[in-house]
C-alpha cells in the first residue's frame, strides 16, 4: 500500500476548490465562469487519486488498509474513550471512490454548460458542489462511525443548499427544507443507533476495531438489534426509504444536476453504503436484515407505482430511484439475511453493491439527459414534449441507453445487477414465505421500472410534437454537456461486465464470508441456465412493449387507466403520492405543532413562570424593605443605638468578655 | 477618694443625655453639641480610670479625643453652614433627600 497513504487528499482536494471559490471575491471568478474550472480541476484530481486508490485496494488481498489519528482523547479509567479520525479503505471503499469520483466528475463538467446562463450564482454554485464531493468522499472514506456522521450530516448540509439553490422560488426553498428536516429524523435515529454502539463497545466506534472484537458487544443481542435497526433508520432518512421517501420527489426543485448528483452519487447512496459498511454488525442481528429487506422489497415497488403515471420527467426519475434504491436494500437485506440462516455464501451483498455502481452510471446519465432535454425545451411536463428525438440525437441515443440500463435488458449493466438482486432474493424462497412477496415484488417492479422508463422516453423523443414552439426552440446540448453523457453511457452500457471479471470475488463483506473464484464463462454458463434470469427479461420486455403500443403506437389508449371510478381514482391517488405529502403536512401541523404548543406552555408558562415568580417576589420584597430607607439621619442613629445596646445587653446576659 | 462610682455614674448620665439629645432633638447644631457630650462621656471614663490604676495612656486618649473632637465639631459646623445656605434650615426633619 503506497498510494493510499495519500487517499486523505481525495476529499480534501475539493475541500480546497470549495474554500478558494466560496472564500475569494465574486469579481475575480467574474471572468472564470464562477469558479468553474477550478471546481472541475480539484475533482479531476481527485478522481485520479481515486482511481489509483481504488485500483490499489481491489488488486490487493482485501484487507482493510486503515489509518488514523487520535482526535478527541479523554482518559478516566473505566470511562477512557478516544476519538479517531483516518481513513479506512476496503474494497466497497474503492468501489464507492470509483463511482463518487467519476459521477461527480462528469456532473461538474456538464454544469458548464447546464449552469452558464446563472450568472453571480454560479459561484454559489460551484463552492457547495465541491464542498459536496468532498463530504461525500469523507464520508466514504471515514474510518469511524463518528466520522461518518459527521460527514453524513455535512452531505444533508450541501443538499439543502443545492436544493434549494434557487433560493428566490418559495417551492424551492420549501423542498429544501423538506428533505434537511425529513432527513433529520432519520439523522436522529442513527445518532441513537451510534449511542448503542458507542456504549456497547466501550467509546471505541472505528470501523475496525468493531468488526474485529463483535463478541465483546456489551448488552445483549437485543440491543444489538436495536443499534443495527436504528442504524437503518438513518439509511431509510438518507435513501428516501419507506416512509421517509417523499423529500425525494420534491428535490427536484434543484438544478438537474444536483438531481444528479444526489440520485447518482452523493446523498442517497450514502444510506445504501452505510448499511452495506455496517453489514459485519448486520450479520449478527437477523431481524434487522429482515426489516432492511422488507422495506427495501416494499419501496421498490410502492416507488414504482407512482412513477406509472406522473408527467414531470424529473419525478419519474426520482420515483425511480428511490425504486432503485430499495432494490439495493432488499439485495442487502435479503442477502444477509440468507446467510445468517445457511451460513452460505450468497451474491446478496455483492449485488447491492454491485447495483449501487450500475445505478449511480445510468441514472447520472438518466438525469443529466433529462437536463438536456430540459435546457433544451425550457419545461419539465412530458406533455409538452414529443418528438424531440429528431432535435436532440445524441441526448435521445445515451438516453435510450440508460432507460435499456434501467430497464434490465442483457447486456446493459442494469441487466446483472438487477438480476443478481433477483436471484439472491430467490435463494430465500425455501427458507421464509416472506421471500416469496420479496421476489414477486422484485419482479413486479422490474416490470414496472421497464414501463415507466420507456413511456418517459416514447413520450419524450418519439412520436409528433405536441407543442410546436417547444419543438422549433429545441436543440442540441452543447459539447460540455454531451461529451460527459458520452462518457457516462458508456458506463452505464459496460459497468456491468465487471461482474463478469472479478466483482463476484472482491466485494464481499471482509470478515464476514469470501466467495470463491469463478471464471467469466462459469458465471454467464449459470446465468443463463437459470430460468430465473429469462423471467426477468420477460417481464422487462413485456414492460417496454406496453409502454410502446401505449405511447408510440397508441394501440392502446392510456386514458383508459385514468378514466372511469375505479382508474381516475387510482390515477388520482398516485398523482397525490399515496397522500403522504399530506400526511406529511398533518403530522407537521397536528403531531408537531401540538407538541410544540405543549412544549411551549411548559417553557413560558412554567419554566418561566417560575423564574419570573421568583424575581418578582424579590423585588415586591425590595421595595418593602427599601422603607427602612427614611433619609432621616436619627432614624439611622437610632438603629444604630438600638444595635449596640443589644450587643452590650447580651453580652451581659450571655457573660462575654465582661 | 471620691469613690470611682460616681464619675462612672457622671459619664453614664451625660452618655445618656447625649444620646437622647442626638434622636430627639431636631436642630443640627443641638445634635452636633450632644455628641460632644458622648465624647466628653468617654473622657471622662478614660480619665477617670487612668487616674485609678495609675499610668497616662488613658489621660494621652482624652488628650488625642478631645483634638479629634475640635476637628469634628470644625467640619460638622461646615456642614451644616452649607446646608444653611443651600437649604435656609438646620432642621433634621427637613434633610431627607437621600432616601428611598
Amino acid at each position: 500500500m503506497t498510494f493510499a497513504e495519500y487517499a486523505w487528499l481525495i476529499p480534501i482536494l475539493p475541500l480546497i476548490a470549495f474554500v478558494i471559490i466560496g472564500l475569494l471575491g465574486n469579481r475575480l471568478f467574474k471572468k472564470w465562469d464562477g469558479g468553474a474550472p477550478i471546481a472541475i480541476g480539484m475533482a479531476a484530481i481527485s478522481l485520479i487519486l481515486s482511481l489509483i486508490v481504488a485500483y490499489e485496494a481491489l488488486t490487493g488481498d482485501g484487507t482493510p488498509f486503515v489509518q488514523s489519528l487520535e482526535w478527541v482523547v479523554v482518559q478516566g479509567g473505566d470511562f477512557a474513550f478516544t476519538f479517531n479520525m483516518g481513513i479506512y479503505i476496503d474494497n466497497l471503499t474503492a468501489l464507492m471512490l470509483i463511482v463518487v469520483s467519476i459521477v461527480s466528475t462528469l456532473v461538474v463538467i456538464y454544469s458548464l454548460g447546464y449552469m452558464g446562463e446563472e450568472g453571480g450564482r454560479k459561484r454559489r454554485y460551484y463552492a457547495v458542489i465541491s464542498l459536496f464531493i468532498s463530504v461525500m468522499l469523507g464520508l466514504v472514506l471515514a474510518s469511524n462511525f463518528l466520522q461518518m456522521f459527521i460527514f453524513w450530516e455535512l452531505v444533508g448540509l450541501c443538499s439543502y443548499l443545492l436544493i434549494g439553490f434557487w433560493n428566490t422560488r418559495p417551492s424551492a426553498a420549501s423542498a429544501a427544507k423538506k428533505a434537511f428536516l425529513v432527513t433529520r429524523i432519520g439523522d436522529i435515529m442513527f445518532m441513537a443507533g451510534l449511542f448503542i454502539l458507542f456504549v456497547g463497545f466501550k467509546g471505541n466506534l472505528d470501523f475496525d476495531y468493531i468488526f474485529n472484537n463483535l463478541d465483546s458487544f456489551v448488552g445483549g443481542d437485543s440491543l444489538l438489534t436495536l443499534s443495527t435497526l436504528m442504524l437503518f433508520g438513518g439509511a431509510v432518512g438518507k435513501s428516501a426509504q419507506f416512509p421517509l421517501h417523499d423529500w425525494l420527489p420534491d428535490a427536484m426543485e434543484g438544478p438537474t444536476t444536483v438531481s444528479a448528483l444526489i440520485h447518482a452519487a452523493t446523498m442517497v447512496k450514502a444510506g445504501v453504503y452505510l448499511v452495506a459498511r455496517s453489514y459485519p454488525i448486520m450479520v449478527k442481528t437477523p431481524d434487522t436484515l429482515m426489516v432492511v429487506a422488507i422495506i427495501g422489497g416494499f419501496t421498490a415497488l410502492f416507488a414504482a407505482t407512482m412513477a406509472l403515471n406522473n408527467t414531470n420527467i424529473k419525478r419519474v426519475l426520482a420515483y425511480s430511484t428511490i425504486s432503485q434504491l430499495g432494490y439495493m436494500f432488499l439485495a442487502l437485506g435479503a442477502g444477509g439475511y440468507i446467510f445468517t440462516k445457511t451460513l452460505d455464501p450468497n451474491v446478496g451483498y455483492m449485488s447491492g453493491a454491485f447495483h449501487l455502481m450500475n445505478h449511480a452510471f445510468f441514472k447520472a446519465l438518466l438525469f443529466l439527459s433529462a437536463g438536456a432535454v430540459i435546457h433544451a425545451a425550457h419545461t419539465e411536463d412530458m406533455r409538452l414534449m414529443g418528438g424531440l428525438s429528431k432535435k436532440m440525437k445524441i441526448t435521445s441515443l445515451v438516453m435510450l441507453i440508460g432507460c435499456l440500463s434501467i430497464a434490465g435488458i442483457p447486456p446493459f449493466s442494469g441487466f446483472w445487477s438487477k438480476d443478481l438482486i433477483l436471484a439472491a432474493v430467490y435463494e430465500g424462497v425455501s427458507i421464509s414465505p416472506i421471500f416469496t412477496v420479496l421476489y414477486a415484488m422484485g419482479l413486479v417492479t422490474a416490470f414496472l421500472t421497464a414501463f415507466y422508463m420507456f413511456r418517459l422516453w416514447f413520450m419524450t423523443f418519439s412520436g409528433t410534437p405536441r407543442d410546436k414552439k417547444i419543438h422549433d426552440h429545441a436543440h442540441e446540448a452543447p459539447a460540455s454537456m454531451w461529451v460527459p453523457l458520452a462518457i457516462l453511457a458508456l458506463f452505464a452500457f459496460g459497468s456491468g461486465f465487471a461482474y463478469l471479471f472479478g466483482l463476484n470475488t472482491a466485494i464481499v463483506p471482509y470478515g464476514v464470508f469470501s466467495m470463491e473464484y469463478a471464471s467469466a464463462g462459469t458465471l454467464l454458463v449459470n446465468m443463463f441456465t437459470d430460468s430465473l434470469t429469462y423471467a426477468s427479461i420477460i417481464v422487462a420486455i413485456i414492460g417496454i412493449a406496453l409502454a410502446y403500443l401505449m405511447y408510440e403506437k397508441k394501440t392502446i389508449d392510456p386514458a383508459r387507466f385514468t378514466s372511469g371510478a375505479v382508474g381516475g381514482t387510482l390515477s388520482n391517488i398516485l398523482l397525490a403520492r399515496y397522500g403522504f405529502t399530506k400526511a406529511y403536512d398533518w403530522f407537521g401541523l397536528r403531531i408537531v405543532y401540538g407538541v410544540a404548543k405543549v412544549v411551549d406552555f411548559i417553557d413560558r408558562k412554567i419554566i418561566d413562570g417560575l423564574i419570573n415568580g421568583i424575581s418578582a417576589g424579590l423585588i415586591r420584597s425590595g421595595s418593602f424593605l427599601r422603607r427602612a430607607q427614611t433619609g432621616f439621619v436619627q432614624s439611622y442613629a437610632a438603629v444604630v443605638v438600638a444595635g449596640v445596646s443589644l450587643i452590650v445587653i447580651l453580652l451581659f446576659l450571655m457573660g462575654g468578655v465582661i | 477618694m471620691i469613690p470611682i462610682e460616681y464619675f462612672l455614674a457622671l459619664s453614664g448620665i451625660l452618655f445618656i443625655i447625649g444620646v437622647l439629645g442626638v434622636l430627639s432633638k431636631r436642630n443640627a447644631i443641638v445634635v452636633l453639641m450632644s455628641i460632644e457630650l458622648i465624647l466628653n462621656a468617654a473622657n471622662i471614663n478614660f480619665v477617670t480610670f487612668s487616674a485609678y490604676y495609675g499610668g497616662l495612656n488613658g489621660v494621652v486618649f482624652a488628650l488625642i479625643a478631645i483634638a479629634i473632637a475640635a476637628a469634628e465639631v470644625a467640619i460638622g459646623l461646615a456642614i451644616i453652614m452649607n446646608l444653611y445656605k443651600t437649604r435656609d434650615t438646620v432642621s433634621l426633619d427637613e434633610v431627607n433627600l437621600l432616601r428611598w
